[in-house]
């Protein structure tokens, strides 16, 4: 019986530690992407494969790529637990991999920035499986979002509309 | 060399077609960087060994498909993709490749 009291009064530390801590790096992540990412809102970005509004720069295009891991806090895991019993969507997960996408796409804007350019084109976000234990796989183990980035950087005149 | 992950090259003209080029690396992540994630997983938060891994990986991975396209004689690779496999719980393969061309500036 004290056993059961005792690994009750661990999960709830735990869930408690999820939920402040987790909340507070989730919090803390959202707040520095909304911040970098008004600060590059003048990059041009595309997932189209040709080149929009290229002109003639400095120099080549160039391929440039970042990766972000994310990992998920001990509610985020907990909930998702519950909602595989009744189904639904997931929306602990859905922010992770969200945040993930949003911080490998940074980088890679961050990165192009920079080298001096002003625009990527060609934009692919892939889910990188690391041992198998990837958010988007399913399995148990380490819950995380890994995300892999990849652009072409190249220097192109400001759209006009 | 000029590397970029579309099929053509802004400014540049492919005047030559070299073939396929690849490179692929299979890391395996060390059982400290493992406890870390596995602490890291009850407090949320990025996973900075794992985003390393990534990155070395895919580091590796590009040298050894560059230097393939090298041995070609090719002075781009254009349309570069990335894939990665799980080889097991523990190690990750990741996989770079693309197309060896020769460009000259023009249109």
């Amino acid at each position: 019986m004290l056993e059961l009291i005792l690994s009750a009064i661990f999960t709830l530390v735990l869930l408690a530690l999820g939920y402040f801590a987790g909340g507070y790096h989730e919090r803390q992540h959202i707040a520095s992407l909304e911040a970098r990412e008004a600060a590059l809102r003048h990059m041009v970005v595309t997932q189209l494969r040709s080149y929009p509004g290229w002109v003639p720069g400095d120099a080549p295009p160039r391929l440039i790529v970042a990766e972000a891991v994310i990992g998920s806090d001990f509610l985020k895991t907990f909930l998702a637990s519950l909602r595989y019993l009744i189904g639904g969507e997931v929306r602990s997960f859905r922010s992770l991999l969200d945040r993930a996408r949003r911080e490998a796409t940074l980088r890679v804007l961050e990165e192009a920035h920079a080298a001096g350019y002003n625009a990527i084109c060609n934009l692919r976000l892939d889910s990188a499986d690391i041992g198998g234990n990837a958010a988007t796989s399913g399995q148990k183990g380490t819950v995380m979002a890994a995300i892999l980035a990849s652009a072409t950087a190249y220097q192109a005149a400001r759209p006009t509309y | 060399m000029i590397v970029t992950n579309t099929e053509t090259i802004a400014g540049y003209r492919i005047v030559e077609v070299k073939g396929l080029v690849q490179g692929n690396t299979v890391r395996a992540k060390h059982a400290g960087r493992d406890i870390v994630a596995g602490l890291k997983n009850l407090v949320g938060g990025e996973l900075k060994g794992y985003t390393e891994l990534l990155t070395e990986s895919r580091r590796q991975a590009m040298e050894r498909m560059l230097a393939q396209a090298q041995q070609l004689g090719a002075n781009a690779v254009v349309n570069v993709r990335y894939t990665t496999s799980a080889v097991t719980a523990g190690a990750a393969e990741l996989y770079a490749y693309g197309t060896a061309v020769v460009v000259q500036p023009g249109p």
